[in-house]
Parts: C-alpha cells; sequence; structure tokens
C-alpha cells in the first residue's frame, strides 16, 4: 500500500533545519557516472546506461532516470525539455539549472518537436546534441557519432526499456492516419525540417 | 442556476469604489469558465481506435450494399476525419482553457494592484448548471460531454455580441465578457488611479507562462501537427500603470472575442461562412479568438455529422466514436464509495493549484518561483491531468440506471483550518489509494509539492 507521511516543510526551504545525520559512509565513495538525458549525450568512456560505451558521444542510453514529464527530473541537467514549459526551457534539454525545471520527459524519442518559438516544430534531440557538441568543443573533446543519428526511436526505446512515454495527450507521435509515410516524416524531422 | 449581482456598492458603471469588486467578478467570470471547458476537455478521446472505427464503417457500409473495396476506401477517409477532428478539438479546447488560466493571473495581477488581494479559493461555481456572474441575458452552463448543444454554450460564453434577447437588454447589466471588460477600462482610463506596485504579482519572462505545449497540438491527416496558439498571442502582464493595465484588459478581451468579428447570427444561429480578419486575436493573424474557435469545432462537427447521416448507416451523432459516456453536471457525493475518495483527491489538488496562485501574490523572488514552478506547474500538468485521466476508467451506475464513466467534476475542496491544506491532500491521498491503487505512483509527487497555508 502506497500510505504517505505528511512532513512539514519537506519540500521548500523553510522550517527549522534537520539534524546532522551520523556518518556513515565509508571513506571512499564509489565513482558515479555523469548523468546526462539521452543517447549520444554521454561525455565520457563508459558513461551510458550500459556502462560499455568507448568513447563521449556514442553512449546507448541515458544515466539520469527516467522519467515522463514536466518537474520530475531530479536534478541539474537531468530534465530532458520540449513539450512543455517556456521558449527557454525548450531551448536547453538536457542542460536544465535544477532539479524539477526539465520541462518534459527522459530520454528524448527522436519524434519530439518543440511547441514553442521561432524552432517550434524542430527536433529535440538535435537540440540537446547541439548543446552537447558544443560543449565538447569548448572543453576540448573528441566524441563519436551517436547509434542513432537522431536519437532514439519511441519503438526503439519502448523494445529496450519495456515501456516508454512523453507526457501529453495529442496522439501518437509516430503513426499515420493512412495518408502519409511516418518514416518519411521522421527522416524530414531528423534532417531538421520543420514537423 | 446561481447568479451573482457583482456590485455590490450598487450601479451599472464600474467606479474607483467598486473598481475593487468589479475585478473580482471578472476573476470569478475567468474561473467559472475553467471546469466547464476542462470538464468537456476530458470526454474526448483524442486518439480513438481508428481501426475498430473503420471496421465498424466497413461493416455497416457494406451492408448497405456498397462494394468492399469502396466502403474500405469510404471508411479510410471518414475515420482519418475522424481522427482529426477528435484530436483537434481537443488542442482547441485545451488552448482555450490554458488562456483562460491565463486571464485569471492578468485579471489578479489587476486586483493585486489597484485594489487588493486576489480571492481565488472557493470561487468556482458550487451549483451546477451554473451561469457568469452578472451576465444579462442569464444563461445556463454545464459541465457536460462534447455535443453541439455544449459547444452551442461555449459560443454564448465567448460571444462578441450581446446574445440575442431584446427584452433583457432594457436592464443591461453586461452583455458580453468583453463589454464587461470595457467598463473596467473605462474606469481606468479616466482616474487617476494609485498603482500599488511594491506587491508580488505574476509577471512575464519567469517561464510562469508557456502558449503552447503538446496538449494544444493536433495532427492533420498527413499526421502534420499544427499549434492552435501563437507566440505573440498574449503573455502575463506587469501591472504598473494605466497603459500596462489596458494592454491585459486588452489582451483578455481579443483572446476571447477577437478583435471586432461577429458573433452568433441575430437568430442565434453559427454562422459557418467562414473566417474572416476579426477572428484572429494575435498580431501574427494566425491564432483564432476563442469565439472562432469553437466556430470551428462547432461547424466542422456539422459537416462531419451530415457527412455521416448522408450514408444512411445508423449514425447521427459521431461523438459516439471518440466522446466518453460521462453525465451532465455530476458531484462527488453522487459517486459510490469506491470513487468518491478518487474524486476528492482530485478536487483537492484542483483547490490547492488556486491555493498556491493566491499565495504567489504573497510571496515575491525565488519563493514565487519556486511555489509556481514546482507547485502549480506539477499540480496542473502532472497530478491533476494523471488523476483525470486515472479516475475516468472506473464506471458506476447513477440513479437515472444509466452506467457512466466517473469524470473530474472540479470541485472546490473544502480545506479546514485545523491542519495544512497539504497535509489534508496526504490524507486524501491515502484514503483515495486504499481504494484505488492504480494511483499509488502519485504519493511521491504530492509529497513533493510546496506546503501553503490558506490565505483569504
Amino acid at each position: 500500500m502506497a500510505i504517505i507521511k505528511y512532513t512539514p516543510n519537506l519540500s521548500l526551504c523553510g522550517g527549522s533545519a534537520p539534524a546532522p545525520a551520523a556518518p556513515q559512509a565509508s571513506a571512499s565513495a564509489t565513482p558515479s557516472v555523469e548523468l546526462h538525458v539521452c543517447m549520444g549525450l554521454n561525455a565520457c568512456k563508459g558513461h551510458d546506461r550500459n556502462g560499455t560505451n568507448n568513447c563521449a558521444g556514442t553512449g546507448y542510453c541515458a544515466t539520469a532516470q527516467q522519467h515522463n514529464c514536466q518537474t520530475l527530473n531530479n536534478c541539474r541537467g537531468q530534465g530532458g525539455c520540449g513539450l512543455y514549459g517556456d521558449i527557454e526551457q525548450q531551448g536547453n534539454p538536457g542542460n536544465n539549472e535544477c532539479a524539477w525545471q526539465g520541462s518534459c520527459a527522459v530520454p528524448i524519442q527522436a519524434e519530439r518537436f518543440r511547441t514553442l518559438g521561432p524552432e517550434r516544430g524542430k527536433s529535440v534531440w538535435l537540440q540537446a546534441r547541439k548543446l552537447f557538441e558544443q560543449r565538447m568543443h569548448k572543453a576540448k573533446r573528441n566524441y563519436g557519432a551517436s547509434p542513432f543519428k537522431c536519437g532514439p526511436p519511441q519503438n526503439w526505446l519502448i523494445s529496450v526499456l519495456g515501456s516508454y512515454d512523453s507526457c501529453g495527450n495529442s496522439g501518437d507521435k509516430v503513426c499515420s492516419f493512412g495518408f502519409n509515410d511516418p518514416d518519411d516524416n521522421a527522416k524530414k524531422l531528423c534532417e531538421g525540417e520543420k514537423e | 442556476m446561481s447568479q451573482n449581482k457583482f456590485f455590490a456598492k450598487g450601479g451599472d458603471t464600474v467606479t474607483p469604489e467598486n473598481l475593487g469588486e468589479a475585478i473580482q467578478q471578472a476573476i470569478e467570470i475567468e474561473i467559472a469558465t475553467i471546469p466547464v471547458y476542462l470538464y468537456t476537455y476530458y470526454s474526448i478521446n483524442r486518439s480513438p481506435d481508428q481501426d475498430a472505427i473503420s471496421g465498424s464503417l466497413v461493416q455497416k457500409l457494406v451492408a448497405k450494399g456498397k462494394k468492399a473495396k469502396e466502403a474500405s476506401a469510404i471508411a479510410l477517409d471518414l475515420s482519418a476525419e475522424l481522427m482529426v477532428f477528435s484530436n483537434k478539438a481537443g488542442a482547441l479546447i485545451m488552448s482555450v482553457a490554458i488562456e483562460e488560466m491565463l486571464h485569471m493571473a492578468l485579471s489578479s495581477n489587476l486586483k493585486q494592484a489597484l485594489a487588493g488581494l486576489p480571492e481565488l479559493v472557493g470561487k468556482s461555481p458550487s451549483v451546477w448548471p451554473t451561469c457568469l456572474p452578472g451576465h444579462v441575458p442569464p444563461f445556463n452552463i454545464d459541465r457536460a460531454k462534447l455535443s453541439q448543444e455544449q459547444l452551442m454554450t461555449f459560443l454564448k460564453i465567448e460571444s462578441p455580441d450581446p446574445l440575442p434577447d431584446p427584452k433583457l437588454l432594457q436592464v443591461i447589466e453586461y452583455t458580453t465578457i468583453g463589454k464587461f471588460y470595457e467598463m473596467i477600462v473605462e474606469c481606468i482610463d479616466k482616474n487617476d488611479l494609485k498603482y500599488r506596485t511594491f506587491l508580488p504579482q505574476l509577471i512575464e519572462g519567469k517561464g510562469y507562462y508557456a502558449q503552447n505545449n503538446i496538449d494544444t497540438v493536433y495532427y492533420d491527416k498527413e499526421h502534420k501537427p499544427h499549434f492552435t496558439n501563437q507566440d505573440d498571442s498574449g503573455d502575463l502582464v506587469y501591472i504598473k500603470d494605466k497603459a500596462s493595465a489596458i494592454k491585459a484588459i486588452t489582451c483578455i478581451v481579443e483572446q476571447g472575442e477577437g478583435n471586432k468579428a461577429p458573433g452568433l447570427n441575430p437568430d442565434g444561429s453559427v454562422n459557418c461562412s467562414g473566417v474572416v480578419p476579426g477572428d484572429f486575436d494575435d498580431p501574427s493573424k494566425k491564432e483564432l479568438s476563442h469565439f472562432a474557435k469553437f466556430v470551428q469545432i462547432y461547424c466542422t462537427y456539422r459537416t462531419l455529422n451530415a457527412k455521416f447521416q448522408s450514408l444512411d448507416i445508423g449514425i447521427n451523432d459521431i461523438n459516439e466514436y471518440f466522446v466518453v459516456n460521462i453525465a451532465k453536471n455530476p458531484l462527488t457525493r453522487d459517486y459510490p464509495a469506491n470513487i468518491a475518495p478518487v474524486s476528492d483527491l482530485l478536487n483537492a489538488v484542483y483547490t490547492y493549484i488556486f491555493v498556491m496562485v493566491e499565495d504567489c501574490y504573497l510571496k515575491s523572488g525565488n519563493t514565487q518561483w519556486e511555489i509556481f514552478m514546482f507547485g502549480i506547474h506539477k499540480s496542473m500538468i502532472f497530478i491533476l491531468n494523471s488523476i483525470c485521466g486515472d479516475i475516468m476508467k472506473l464506471t458506476y451506475t447513477a440513479p437515472d440506471g444509466e452506467v457512466y464513466s466517473a469524470a473530474p467534476t472540479f470541485e472546490d475542496y473544502p480545506f479546514g483550518l485545523l491542519s495544512s491544506p497539504k497535509s489534508q491532500m496526504i490524507d486524501l491521498f491515502n484514503a483515495a489509494v486504499a481504494v484505488y491503487p492504480t494511483i499509488s505512483y502519485l504519493g511521491q509527487r504530492i509529497q513533493d509539492l510546496p506546503d501553503v497555508p490558506l490565505h483569504n
């Protein structure tokens, strides 16, 4: 049973400070990986969900916790962005400043597009990759190609993760009503065209 | 029906003396529309099963003598039209609901700057059918599923012209929402009012408001996304002087009624002859006003209905393909014991959003930002939307003997004063999850919400 208990001032600042806990951790901490939001956005070797990638930009999946909507990311740089939020948020997938500031699901499926601003209709994953590549250039690091050129397709995510969903009620982002070819739509989004 | 008079101090004009009450009435007009639009929105299945629709149509068409190939072609075409229409109707109604929330915030900014703390909690209509406070003539507003009749109500709410009822126009109070706001503008324009700029408001540039999100998007027949709102159609406004006050009101009126566009026909029917320039509410002329959006849904609905009726296959209303059968104006007390606790929780989350918005008018800086972004956004977009979806998976038999899906009732939850609203909401969650474990995933998200007290 998922009973929860009320604790005053649990979520935001305010109230009395918690009593310091006795140190229990061992002297050497387990090295952690950098948390990032999707395929092809890892900065280091071994920093994807499987820990098997051999260089920056080639990882298969996010190390940040999977989630499906706005305000559900745990911390800085762990929000997906794209379907909710303002123009600034939507331009910064995987680059949010703090917990709960991401505006969409992690990981970012290839079919996701932005809903605001001059880049409205364009791929969110390509924007995330662009920000990643800019960061690598600034850090003077080489990086490899993403396993999927334009990010992980939703069907692939479902096959790998068991289930996958990003928020919103506007319907299937991939399907056809019988009058278009979904692969052609995906190709155009991948080539940088607006949906 | 409830009918409130909005000038407690008498008169049929807005004066500096009753300005605060008039703006409060404006806030309550905006609030009254939100549960109505949201209720109808949630009745729409935006992604119906096209294969099932198409298959059913083929069977009916073949039974009427069509050859299988021809029947399949007609069914594919019509089912695709239904897929687009259901999604588009949902997107357009949501795009309006979002702007009504913006209008509530703009009116609240106005009140904060010119009169006093806006009152939001406990201001949702408590009696259904309801009516717009002060509207002449009064007309019934139901929480009802999508239908032609419900769309007519929407059109009356947003009508840019007075509703046809000449005998009542003799005792005019306000006949359109736009005319009501005009009275406020006149008062603001003619008087040298003091603007209390030292108090917090919900202002632009902080990420509080986004014109579009994925729920305001629909796909056309070729599955291309369309965005129903535009970036330039309006935003929050910091009310600091006469010009900013008038700018905020202009946004409210133009988003609702357009720019001097004609309303309903003189006989009260809908003019489906096409969009005119006045139907748009934004400088780029790409976003339709609320009234024009509802005209578009109404007219497409009518055309599609006619198309189906002409096939003579027993379909009188296309809503049977994509509208959930929910009751008209249900109350939580009508629900059985396995649904009522879930409805109580839903209403508590709904009411808590207003509690948090009120708190934003008392807090500034990062505290206000955290309440808005982590409290209001999380409640609205994730928690409330999720419970609305979950409760509709439950069914019950109503006193009329019909089986309905449960629906979000959007009633103000009466938070008590002995403990914080959040602690009461957690108790409600625990009671709800005990009868409906499906919602257990929401526990941590409710736990994450800021702890905000009642004010007014």
